[in-house]
Order: structure tokens, then C-alpha cells, then sequence
């Protein structure tokens, strides 16, 4: 018999019907052909005439397209299937709840899927909260952007931006046309007694001009008036919130009451609100600068911090020129202090944030590859959910829905999904940022305000929304466009078995390893860097070091003597308790603040011109202070306990100050003076030369550096304890602490650390970025890897019918994993080989960040691509291998 | 035949009333398209013909009007066949229809005079 179904098909064509319903249409009217031929051929025609009867039935097909049309005219549309006219909303309603049960039905895509959206979703919340509060939050102050700081720029010298002397301060701001106002602050500490415990308060001195200029209210009381900042007035301070609670508890009459601060007694005036801070968190008390004349025309000590307020309509720019022209005219009238010395303006943010900025910018970027990796991933579990639900498509199709109307169902599904993972992202992101707190570096400003506010949770729903878009987009497009009537018959093969969505899901896949290789390789960069950092010897010994600050007041202990007395009876005592193996006191320590340098005159050297004289770290130290820190004597000999002032004043200095300065020559036996010489007592002879200790970090290169004795000299305090010890150092603190008591009740002792932890410290900044990125890789890795996995299992089962009969004819199992791995290998190198291209581009932005490494660094390179081919062999081998496994027969019958 | 008509009548007088044939035909029992248009062609004696391009398009038409019903139905031994069966709807839809006819034709027969003939 004749099959009419083509004849039928071939007159419906013009009528574009859904190919479902074309079937049915095609079906019907071919069995009443087929009715027609039969009875045709009962009557007695021939095959031919009989043909040519029932096909008589169909002419007038003109006819049949015009009736068709006008009975095909949709008379209601159908809820599910539903045009462009309908209610949008009740669509999106549908849908959604549509979505929700089917991720109801299965929980096991809907947990995996959720979970690779949270966690890039979380990180991203996490790092943007980070950034919102460090970078794109104003300060909190009034007109933040007209806020600059002033330095002096002495970059002959070795500092680019250098805190200025009072003198050039106070020439700055009388001379300038660009400022408001102008202010100067002044690192110091109290030692607040007679509330309590005796404490150690980190403080600051301030122009009466701050306040006003930064546009802050007290909390209580007010702030100084312009009369205080005069020398010999009233002594008045004010409080922070946090010292105001701790040891005032919230006394809200402390306005008017009297402290004793270093010794002299400060009418507090005010405290501040909790949420000021300036320029620390760790500024808890400040005070009228109020400097005497001497101060105030001082040009040699260079220690004053200057914030200064732009005009309204002054540029940047333009008052960088107007201090320009200031620091020349200073440079003539000051040839003797200020060769060589500009000034340059920074904006007061930028200082604040510090230089975290490129850290945290590039972090961003990194948790936006890592969400971009989650999204491929949630695509390819759609892609593969989508083959199964082609029937359901297909049927949908056949009621009449339009493509674009089941792209929007697709979305909506899409969405849904990934708004359920930007949920549970915020929970993860919300314990993230406690633990990521701890890891800010403490001198980044505004770090203790992070949150997740108003604006991070718009970014998580903004991110969200994107990402389902994202990656709800291919698998909706894919879904659409294959042939529904070949799914409806029996045994149709899924669309996304061949061609386009095998493609789609291996390109899925080529993006993931690519983008988790870039971000390996940034992690892989960090690391190295970070390793090598702590491979850097600081050129002393970290263990069993306890170490705190005593500051002794100025009021008590006025003279050179009395503190030496302090120092030597505190290292005795100290050095008599059991467990205690030597103490030492020192300016202050390794890897902790740079500065306190003085610059010298070497004796038969002609006198340098300005700016060039040696400028050297000084450090003064008790004797003991070398084999407490385990710094080793290289020439000479160390300061012992007789040189006192009774001997002449020796030094001892490091060996980059004696390659430096004695190149070739005998350091040992040389001779320096710290300023003019005007009596031969003024000279100090060099007796022994010591091992450099990293002064600041341990990626600076050392500067040259000498040590004096405390009881020789007092240019410098020595502040800092510290104590090597047999046991625990930490367990000690009490013991310690308690000595010191013992000799000076009123003695407050602070900071007490282990080296250990300053070491840390000193690369906290190296290691918050390189564990953040380090764990985002890991993440972007462990996605990649599932995703590669879940390619390959899908790909391996499509596949068994053809492994079974590979199987059968003999092939051995070594073969077949070949092929089946081989498929993978080739979509994870082509991967990898994109991503070392956009690695090689990107790493650069990262090269301000890294330590003995460059951005291209071919080891990192090639250790990490060799990492992601042996995570992407397994991931590919595990399912190989599962399916060489299947018995042959069960193979061959696998549809 | 009491009267004759003309082929384009043929057509006009076709599509007026082959909604009622196709119903009257449905009022007992379901049936097929090809059940339909057998039984048509029988009981005019050949006098009135649907082919499938005419006929099915109007099954759908009614069938869009809700007046009936196609569905498909498999019965032992046999292929699947979509049999159509009046609906409520239809069932109203024939009762009129069957008034007006029968007053269109007395009110023709009156005019033309052939129950006097």
C-alpha cells in the first residue's frame, strides 16, 4: 500500500502547524487514503487507478489549506502554553511554581546545583562586602573627597612620601592658597595611671584644627578649642568611645574630670562617637599638639603626619602646584634642611585604604571567575536535565507553546535555582566575613565596619538574578531547538546526545578548566611568593621570644641615668627567674616601624652637602640585646655592660652599613659622630659589626643600621622589651609583667607578643590574599573537576552500547578507557591552553603583589597546568573505568 | 430528485448544511472521519461528496467549536482511529440547526411550489 503520509505532509506544509499536531492531523488523513485505496481495489480497480482515486480525495488543496487555517485559528489558548499576549505576571507565578516542584521531585540536582551557586555566590558576597566598606564607602567624614594628606618628598633620599618637620608644616600651611585647612598630627602614647591598672594608651597629638576640618562631633562634651593649641594652656583631652567604655565604664560624667597622663594631669574634655577613628582604630586618646617655638621651627626631625582640607573647586592637581612652588621657595631659604625636599599631596583615602586596594580588586576578579566556573557547571547539569525532559518539551510544543515562551519557563526555573543558591551564598557569606575579618590586615581602615548592608545584599540579588540568567540561557536555547516529533516517537534518541549539545557541554567544559587555571595559577603565583617571603631570614631567631612595650614616662624619668637604672635592674631581675634565658631592651624591634634614623658624620670623610649626609637606623639597646635576639656578631665585639658613660661611646654597626660606608675597608676602628663634632668625646668608635635584621618587612632590603648602648646614649628611648625565653613565651607574660610592677607599680606594660606572631603580622597583608585566592582556586579546582566528571559520566553512558560492542569484538580494556579518557584529556588540554593564554594577560595585574616571582613565573606555570591535567585524568578515568566494567550483553542492550 | 442544482449551488447548499450532516451523522454514535464521509455519500446516493480536503478541515472547525469531539481509539486487531462524538454543546447546536433547516425548506417548497406539483 502507498503511504500517503508525504502527500499529506506536503500539502500541509504552508499551514506551519506545531509538528505535533501535524502528526496527528497527517495520521488521520493518511488511514482514510488508505480506506479509499482499499475500496477502490475491492471494486475491482488496478493499484494504479485505485492510487489515483484516493488521491483525487486531496485536490482541491487550496481548498483544505484555507479551511485548515480558519479551523486551525486558535479559539482559546492553553494556560500551560500560553502566547506573548497573556498576563505576565500569572506566567512568571506559573512557572515559578512550577520550578519550585520540579526542584522538589529532584532533590539531588537541586542540592548540587545550589551548593556551586552558593559558594560562588557567598564569595562573591563576601569579597564585595570587603570592598564595599574598604574602597567604595566614603569615610566618615564630612566632604571625604576634599581630604588629603601632605608630605614632604625626599625621594633622593630613599622616601618618596616622608613625614615633614613642624617648620615646613607651619610654612606649609601660612604660605598655601589651595586649603581650607591644615593639620598636623603627631604619633604618641600615654601612660594612663590612677584608673585601675596602669595603662598603655596609643594616642595622638592634633591641631585644635582637626575636628572642625574633618567635620566630627563629639559624643559627650566638646571637641579643643583654637586657644588650646597654644603652648602652656590647659592640659585637656579627649577620649575614644572604646577607652571611654572600657575603663571610665560609660561614666557619663567624665566630661570635667582630671587624668593623669605620662605624669601630668589632662582635663578630659570630650569623648568621641564609636564610630570615629583617626587615623586607627588604635588611637584612643588625643591631645592639643600646642607646639612650643622650638618645635614649631624645627627642620631636622621629620615625624608630623598632615591632613589637610582642598578648597571647593580646588583640584588635586592644582594644589599639588601650589605646594610645589611652596617646597621650592622653602628649598632656597632652607639650603642647609631642605635640598631636595618637595612636597606631594595624596588623597586622605588613599592613605587610609593603604595598599590593600590591588589585592582586593583582584580578589573581586577571582570570585567572579570562580561564580563564572559554578555557572558553566549548573549549565551542564541543566544541559543534561534538559535531555531528559525533552518529552515534557516536546508536549508542551505539540499544545501550541511558542519558543519563546518556554525560554521564559526555562529562565524562570533558571532563576529560581539560582536565587535559592544567592540565599544560602548569603549565609555562607555572612560566616565567611567573621573568619575574613580576622585576616585583614589591622592597619586597613574601616575593616571593623564590614558588613553585609543594604547595598551588598542589592549585589547578591543583582549577581543572582545575572548568574541564572547566565547559565539558564544555553540549556533553554538548546531545549527548544531540536525536533519534537522525532522525540515523541518511541525510542527517539535525546537531542543532546549528539551534535550541538555535546558540543555545547564540551565547550562548557574547555571554558571551566580555562578559567580555574587562570585562577590556579594566580593562587600558584601568591603562594610561591608567599613561601619564599617566609624563607626570607629576618637575621634574627623568632622562638621563645616574648616581647612588650614599657614606656617610661618623661615626668619621672628625665634624665639618661634614671632610665638606664630602670633597664639594668629590670633585665637583672628578669634574667633571675627560672625559664627566663636573657632579656634585652631596644628602641624598637625588627619588622615593626621603620624611622628613628639619625644621620652622621664619618670621621676623615669632608662634610657631605645637605640632603646626601649617611642617614642610618639607630637603635638603642641594652648589651644583652644581640644574644636575646640571636643576631649574630660577624667583626669586633659586642657592647657589654662596661661601657657605661665613664668609657668612650662605641657603636656597633650592621654589615650593610660597613659595605656601605667602609667598602673594602676594616670597618672595626672606624670612627662616627652623630651630628657636628666639638669636642673629641663627640666621636663613637665602630666595634663590631652585627648581621642586617629587616628593619620594617621582610621584602625590603635591609638599611644600613648601628646600635648604641642605653647607657651611653639617649637620642632614642629604648621601648621595647624583649625576653628569650626556655618554655612557652607566652606563659611568661605575668611573670614578666609583674617584674616590672615590682620595680614601678605605676609602669604600664603593653603589647605583649611573641615574635612569632610580629613575624606574622608583617605578612598578614602576603597572607590574606594569598589564602583568599588560594581558596578560591580550590573551590574554582573542585568545581572544575565535577564539572569535568559529570561530562564525562554522561558522555561514558551515552556511550556503553558502543563500549559493549567494542567489548564483544575483543577490544581490551586498556583501549577502551584510551578512548573514553582520551575524550576528556582532549577538551581539558585545549582548556588548559586557553587558559594559559588568559593567565599570561592577566597575571601581570597581579605582579605589585608578588615576591621573588614574576607574573609569568614558567615553574608556576607548568606545575599548575600539570596539577589540573592529573585532576582532570581521574576525573575522566573514574567513569572510563566504570563503564569498561559493564558486561558486554548488558551493554549491548543498554537504550 | 425533485429539483436539480446547479454545480455552484451544489457548493454554497454543500457548506450551509454539511455542518448539520456531519452532526446528524454524530447523534447516535462516534465515528470516523472516513465512517463519515462513506455514510454521507451512501445515504445521498452519491448525490452530495466530501473529499478529505473539504471534510476534515471541517471536522476540526467543529471540533474547535467545542460542538465535537475527536479522540483516538484503539480497538483489538485494529489501528488506532480518531472517532468523533457529539458534544453537549453540539447536541444544542443540531436541535437548532434541524429547526431552521426544516423551516428553510418549507418556506423554499412554499415558494417554489413543489408540494403542489
Amino acid at each position: 500500500m502507498p503511504d500517503w503520509k508525504d502527500e499529506v505532509r506536503r500539502r500541509l506544509a504552508r499551514l506551519n502547524l506545531a509538528p505535533a499536531h501535524e502528526a496527528e492531523i497527517v495520521e488521520e488523513l493518511a488511514q482514510h487514503l488508505d480506506d479509499v485505496y482499499e475500496r477502490s481495489l475491492k471494486a475491482g480497480l488496478t493499484e494504479v487507478e485505485a492510487q489515483q482515486v484516493a488521491l483525487t480525495e486531496l485536490a482541491d488543496s487550496d481548498l483544505m489549506q484555507k479551511e485548515m487555517r480558519r479551523s486551525q485559528k486558535p479559539a482559546k489558548e492553553p494556560p500551560v502554553a500560553g502566547g506573548g499576549r497573556t498576563n505576565l505576571l500569572a506566567d512568571f507565578l506559573h512557572d515559578l511554581s512550577y520550578a519550585i516542584r520540579l526542584q522538589r521531585k529532584n532533590p539531588g540536582f537541586t542540592i548540587v546545583a545550589v551548593i556551586a551557586l552558593a559558594l560562588g555566590i557567598g564569595a562573591n558576597t563576601a569579597i564585595f562586602s570587603v570592598v564595599n566598606t574598604v574602597l567604595l564607602q566614603p569615610l566618615p567624614y564630612k566632604d571625604p573627597e576634599r581630604l588629603v594628606m601632605v608630605w614632604e618628598e625626599a625621594t633622593k633620599a630613599g622616601y618618596p612620601q616622608d613625614t615633614p618637620t613642624a617648620a615646613n608644616y607651619v610654612d606649609w600651611r601660612d604660605q598655601n592658597q589651595s586649603f581650607e585647612g591644615m593639620a598636623a598630627i603627631d604619633e604618641t602614647s600615654f601612660n594612663l595611671t590612677g584608673s585601675g591598672d596602669p595603662e598603655r594608651l596609643e594616642g595622638r597629638r592634633v591641631s585644635t584644627s582637626l575636628f572642625p576640618l574633618l567635620g566630627v562631633e563629639p559624643q559627650l562634651g566638646r571637641v579643643f578649642t583654637a586657644a588650646e593649641d597654644q603652648p602652656g594652656s590647659e592640659r585637656v583631652v579627649l577620649l575614644s568611645y572604646a577607652l571611654w567604655q572600657r575603663t571610665f565604664g560609660g561614666d557619663t560624667g567624665i566630661v570635667g574630670k582630671t587624668l593623669t597622663l605620662n605624669g601630668a594631669g589632662y582635663t578630659v574634655v570630650g569623648v568621641m562617637p564609636a564610630r570615629f577613628q583617626f587615623p586607627t582604630r588604635d588611637d584612643e586618646a588625643w591631645v592639643p599638639i600646642a607646639m612650643t617655638r622650638d618645635e614649631a621651627t624645627n627642620r631636622g626631625r621629620h615625624y608630623l603626619q598632615v591632613v589637610a582640607k582642598l578648597k571647593p573647586g580646588v583640584t588635586l592637581p592644582q594644589a599639588q602646584a601650589d605646594m610645589s612652588t611652596i617646597a621650592t621657595r622653602l628649598q632656597k631659604q632652607y639650603p642647609q634642611t631642605n635640598t631636595d625636599l618637595g612636597a606631594v599631596i595624596t588623597p586622605l583615602h588613599e592613605h587610609l585604604v593603604g595598599d590593600i586596594k590591588p589585592a582586593l580588586l583582584i580578589l573581586l576578579g577571582a570570585v567572579g571567575l570562580v561564580l563564572l566556573i559554578a555557572c558553566a557547571n549548573v549549565a551542564n547539569l541543566l544541559l543534561a536535565r534538559a535531555a531528559v525532559r525533552q518529552k515534557e518539551i516536546a508536549v508542551r510544543v505539540a499544545l501550541g507553546a511558542r519558543q519563546q515562551r518556554l525560554v521564559r519557563q526555562f529562565l524562570t526555573e533558571s532563576v529560581a535555582l539560582s536565587i535559592l543558591g544567592g540565599v544560602v551564598g548569603l549565609v555562607i557569606a555572612y560566616a565567611s566575613l567573621i573568619v575574613l575579618k580576622s585576616f585583614i590586615p589591622e592597619n586597613v581602615s574601616q575593616a571593623a565596619q564590614i558588613s553585609i548592608d543594604y547595598k551588598v545584599l542589592g549585589f547578591t540579588l543583582l549577581v543572582s538574578v545575572v548568574t541564572g540568567l547566565i547559565f539558564g540561557l544555553a540549556p533553554a536555547l538548546q531545549a527548544v531547538r531540536f525536533n519534537q516529533i522525532e522525540t515523541l516517537k518511541e525510542g527517539g534518541r535525546d537531542a543532546a546526545t549528539g551534535g550541538s549539545g555535546k558540543r555545547l557541554r564540551g565547550l562548557l567544559v574547555m571554558a571551566e578548566v580555562a578559567t580555574s587555571l587562570v585562577l590556579l595559577i594566580g593562587a600558584g603565583l601568591l603562594i610561591n611568593s608567599f613561601l619564599r617571603l617566609r624563607k626570607v631570614d629576618p637575621g634574627f631567631k623568632t622562638d621563645n621570644l616574648l616581647t612588650m612595650k614599657i614606656v617610661l614616662p618623661d615626668a619621672k624619668y628625665e634624665e639618661t641615668a634614671q632610665r638606664a637604672a630602670f633597664y639594668t635592674e629590670l633585665i637583672q631581675r628578669l634574667q633571675s627567674i627560672a625559664g627566663v634565658k636573657s632579656a634585652a631592651v631596644t628602641t624598637n624591634l625588627p619588622l615593626y616601624l621603620q624611622g628613628n634614623s639619625i644621620s652622621i658624620n664619618i670621621e676623615g670623610r669632608p662634610e657631605p652637602p645637605p640632603g646626601q649626609e649617611p642617614i642610618i637606623v639607630t637603635r638603642v639597646i641594652s648589651p644583652s640585646y644581640f644574644d636575646t635576639m640571636s643576631i649574630p656578631l660577624l667583626k669586633g665585639r659586642q657592647l657589654t655592660d662596661q661601657d657605661t658613660n665613664k668609657s668612650p661611646d662605641v657603636v656597633v654597626i650592621s654589615e650593610t652599613m660597613a659595605r656601605r660606608y667602609w667598602p673594602g675597608e676594616e670597618a672595626v676602628g672606624k670612627r662616627i659622630a652623630v651630628g657636628t663634632v666639638r669636642s673629641p668625646e663627640d666621636w663613637i668608635q665602630v666595634i663590631g659589626v652585627v648581621k642586617d635584621v629587616r628593619q620594617f618587612e621582610l621584602n625590603a632590603d635591609p638599611k644600613p643600621q648601628m646600635y648604641l648602648t642605653y647607657r651611653q646614649h639617649g637620642f632614642f628611648d629604648a621601648r621595647d622589651l624583649v625576653v628569650k625565653t626556655d618554655v612557652d613565651p607566652s606563659s611568661m607574660a605575668g611573670t614578666v609583667r609583674k617584674a616590672v610592677w615590682e620595680i614601678d607599680k605605676d609602669q604600664p606594660v603593653s603589647n605583649i607578643r611573641t615574635m612569632e606572631a610580629i613575624l606574622a603580622d608583617s605578612i598578614a597583608r602576603q597572607r590574606f590574599s594569598m589564602l583568599l585566592l588560594a581558596i578560591f582556586a580550590s573551590v574554582a579546582l573542585v568545581l572544575a573537576a565535577v564539572g569535568i566528571y559529570g561530562v564525562m559520566s554522561y558522555s561514558v553512558a551515552q556511550r556503553t552500547h558502543e563500549i559493549g560492542i567494542r567489548m564483544a569484538l575483543g577490544a581490551q580494556t586498556g583501549a577502551v578507557l584510551k578512548l573514553a579518557v582520551g575524550y576528556g584529556l582532549k577538551l581539558v588540554v585545549a582548556g588548559i591552553a586557553i587558559g594559559l593564554i588568559a593567565a599570561f594577560a592577566l597575571t601581570r595585574v597581579m605582579a605589585t603583589l608578588l615576591f621573588g616571582v614574576t607574573a609569568t613565573d614558567p615553574t608556576t606555570f607548568t606545575l599548575i597546568s600539570l596539577l589540573l591535567v592529573a585532576v582532570a585524568a581521574i576525573a575522566s578515568y573514574i567513569p572510563a573505568r566504570r563503564a569498561t566494567r559493564v558486561n558486554p550483553i548488558i551493554a549491548l542492550r543498554y537504550e | 430528485m425533485p429539483y436539480k442544482l446547479s454545480q455552484m449551488l451544489d457548493r454554497e447548499l454543500k457548506k450551509g448544511s454539511a455542518e448539520l450532516l456531519i452532526l446528524s451523522l454524530l447523534e447516535d454514535q462516534p465515528r470516523h472521519g472516513y465512517d463519515i464521509g462513506n455514510l454521507i455519500e451512501q445515504r445521498s446516493k452519491g448525490k452530495l461528496r466530501f473529499n478529505v480536503a473539504s471534510l476534515y478541515p471541517l471536522l476540526y472547525r467543529l471540533e474547535r467549536r467545542d460542538w465535537i469531539q475527536g479522540r483516538w481509539v484503539e480497538k483489538a486487531g485494529q489501528r488506532r482511529r480518531r472517532y468523533y462524538r457529539l458534544t453537549a454543546e453540539g447536541r444544542k447546536v443540531l436541535a437548532a440547526q434541524r429547526l431552521s433547516w426544516r423551516e428553510f425548506v418549507e418556506a423554499i417548497n412554499r415558494i417554489t411550489g413543489i408540494e403542489h406539483a
